[in-house]
C-alpha cells in the first residue's frame, strides 16, 4: 500500500474517532430525554444507525456481486466478502439493540412484527452467505458462487417485506422519513442528533471497509509467496 | 428452438428413467413427508386447536422437508461419477440443463404432493375435495418457486464439501415469501373462501416464482462453470 493510500486512510479513521466523541456528547449530553419512553429511548440514536449501515452494506454486496460476475476481478469479490461481513455484524446489533428498546416499550423481547421479522430473516441471508463463503475453498468457484447467492438474497428483501407486512405487523412506522416530511414529529435536536450518530456510523463503514479490504489482500499475498516459494521447488 | 426444446427434454427423461429404475427419491420423499405429519399430529393437541387452523402449515413443512431431499439429490447425483462433467461437456445451453432439471425436480415434488395429500386428508380429517382445484392452484405455484430457488441452489450446493446441509441453510431464508405466501392461501382455501379475496398473496407468488426463474437463468451459467 503506498504513502498517500496510507494516510488518507489514517485521516478516516481520525475523522471516525472524532464524529463518534461528538456523537456520543451529542447523545448522552446535548439531547432532551424522551417524554414517554424515558431514558432507553436513547438506543435509537445506536438502532437505526445500525440498521442504515446492515442494509447499506447489504446493498454494497449486491452490487459487487454484479460487478464481479460481469467484470472477473477479484478486488470485487474481496468488496463483497468485506461488506457482508460488516453488515451482519450490524445487523446482529440491530437485532440485539432492538429487543432490549422493545422490552420496556412494548412489554415483551420480541414480537413478530414485519420490521423484526424481515431482519431476522435478512440476518439468515448473509450468515448463509458467509457460511458459504467458508466452506468454500479459495478460488474462483467461491466468488462466483458468493456472488449469485449475494444477488438471489438481495432480490428477495421486496418479497420478504411485503410478505412479513401482510403477515402482521406492530413496530412504529418510520419517523425519520414520513409523508409530512424528513423529521417530522421529532424534537429538531433529536434529529440532529441522529443525523449526526448516522454520518458516524457511515464513516465507521468505510473504515472497517478499508481494513478488512487490507487484510483480505494481504491474504492473498501470502497465498502468493506461499506458493511461489514453498511449493514450486 | 426446437432443438433446445429437445435438449431440455432429454434431461427431464434422463431424470425420468433413473428414477422409474431406482425408485429411490419418489420413496424416500413420500416416506418422509409423511413422517413429518405424523409426528406434528403427536406434538400438537388437536383436540385444543382446529384443525383447518395448524393443517397448512404442517402440510407445507411436510412438503418442504421431504422436498429438501429430492432437490438435494438432484445434482448431487449427477456429481458421483462425474456425471456433472459429462453435462457439462455436452454441446447444450446451460439454462436447457436448469430447465430439465426444474421441470423433473417440480414433477417428483408434485407426485409427492399428491400421494400426501389423501394422508393428510384422512389424519387431520379435513375434507379437501370441495376445494380441490384452488388447492392444487395454491400448491402448483408454491412449488415451482420452492423448486426455482431450490434446483438453483442445489447445482451450487453439489460443489460443497457439506453439501446435504448447506442446500437448506442456504434455501430456507430465501423461500421464507413463499412458504408465507403459500400457508396463508392453502389456509384461506381450507377455510372455504375464494382466492379472489387475497389477490395480494396470489400476485406475490406468482411474482416470487417468475422473478426467480428470470434471475436462475440469469446466473446458471456462472453457477455450472468447470
Amino acid at each position: 500500500m503506498s504513502d498517500e493510500k496510507q494516510e488518507n486512510s489514517s485521516i478516516l479513521t481520525w475523522l471516525t474517532v472524532i464524529a463518534f466523541l461528538l456523537a456520543m456528547v451529542a447523545i448522552f449530553v446535548y439531547v432532551p430525554t424522551e417524554q414517554t419512553e424515558g431514558a432507553v429511548q436513547r438506543i435509537m440514536y445506536f438502532h437505526i444507525p445500525a440498521a442504515w449501515l446492515a442494509f447499506f452494506a447489504f446493498f454494497v454486496v449486491f452490487l459487487c456481486s454484479i460487478l464481479f460476475l460481469w467484470k472477473k476481478e477479484r478486488e470485487w469479490d474481496i468488496y463483497a466478502l468485506a461488506s457482508a461481513e460488516i453488515g451482519v455484524i450490524f445487523c446482529s446489533l440491530v437485532l440485539i439493540t432492538g429487543p432490549i428498546w422493545a422490552r420496556p416499550i412494548w412489554g415483551a423481547w420480541w414480537v413478530w412484527d414485519a420490521r423484526l421479522t424481515s431482519t431476522l430473516i435478512l440476518w439468515l441471508i448473509y450468515v448463509s452467505y458467509l457460511m458459504l463463503r467458508y466452506q468454500t475453498d479459495m478460488g474462483s468457484m467461491r466468488a462466483r458462487f458468493a456472488a449469485v447467492l449475494g444477488i438471489v438474497g438481495f432480490l428477495d428483501i421486496p418479497f420478504i417485506h411485503f410478505s412479513v407486512l401482510w403477515w402482521r405487523t406492530f413496530h412504529p412506522p418510520p419517523k425519520m422519513i414520513s409523508s409530512e416530511g424528513l423529521g417530522a414529529g421529532m424534537d429538531p435536536s433529536m434529529v440532529s442528533t441522529l443525523l449526526l450518530s448516522l454520518g458516524a456510523f457511515t464513516l465507521l463503514y468505510f473504515v472497517l471497509m478499508g481494513q478488512r479490504i487490507k487484510v483480505e489482500m494481504m491474504r492473498d499475498e501470502v497465498e502468493r509467496l506461499k506458493k511461489d516459494h514453498l511449493y514450486s521447488n | 428452438m426446437s432443438r433446445y426444446f429437445s435438449q431440455v427434454m432429454t434431461i427431464i427423461w434422463k431424470d425420468f428413467i433413473t428414477e422409474i429404475k431406482t425408485r429411490e427419491l419418489f420413496s424416500s420423499m413420500f416416506i418422509f413427508a409423511l413422517l413429518v405429519v405424523i409426528i406434528f399430529i403427536f406434538s400438537i393437541n388437536l383436540s385444543l386447536i382446529k384443525a383447518t387452523e395448524v393443517g397448512p402449515g404442517v402440510l407445507w413443512v411436510a412438503f418442504l422437508f421431504a422436498g429438501t431431499i429430492g432437490l438435494n439429490r438432484s445434482f448431487m447425483l449427477e456429481k458421483e461419477n462425474g456425471c456433472l462433467q459429462g453435462l457439462l461437456l455436452a454441446p447444450m445451453d446451460r439454462t436447457a440443463l436448469y430447465f430439465g432439471k426444474l421441470v423433473s425436480n417440480f414433477v417428483f415434488l408434485l407426485i409427492m404432493e399428491v400421494f400426501t395429500l389423501p394422508l393428510f386428508m384422512v389424519f387431520f380429517n379435513i375434507d379437501l375435495l370441495p376445494h380441490l382445484l384452488p388447492l392444487l392452484y395454491v400448491i402448483f405455484v408454491g412449488t415451482l418457486g420452492f423448486c426455482a430457488v431450490g434446483t438453483l441452489l442445489s447445482s451450487l450446493s453439489a460443489n460443497l464439501k457439506t453439501r446435504d446441509i448447506m442446500l437448506p441453510i442456504l434455501m430456507y431464508p430465501i423461500i421464507i415469501p413463499i412458504i408465507i405466501g403459500s400457508v396463508r392461501m392453502t389456509g384461506q382455501v381450507l377455510a372455504g373462501e375464494p382466492l379472489s379475496s387475497m389477490m395480494n398473496w396470489v400476485s406475490l407468488t406468482l411474482c416470487f416464482d417468475i422473478i426467480y426463474i428470470a434471475i436462475s437463468i440469469m446466473v446458471i451459467d456462472f453457477v455450472l462453470e468447470e
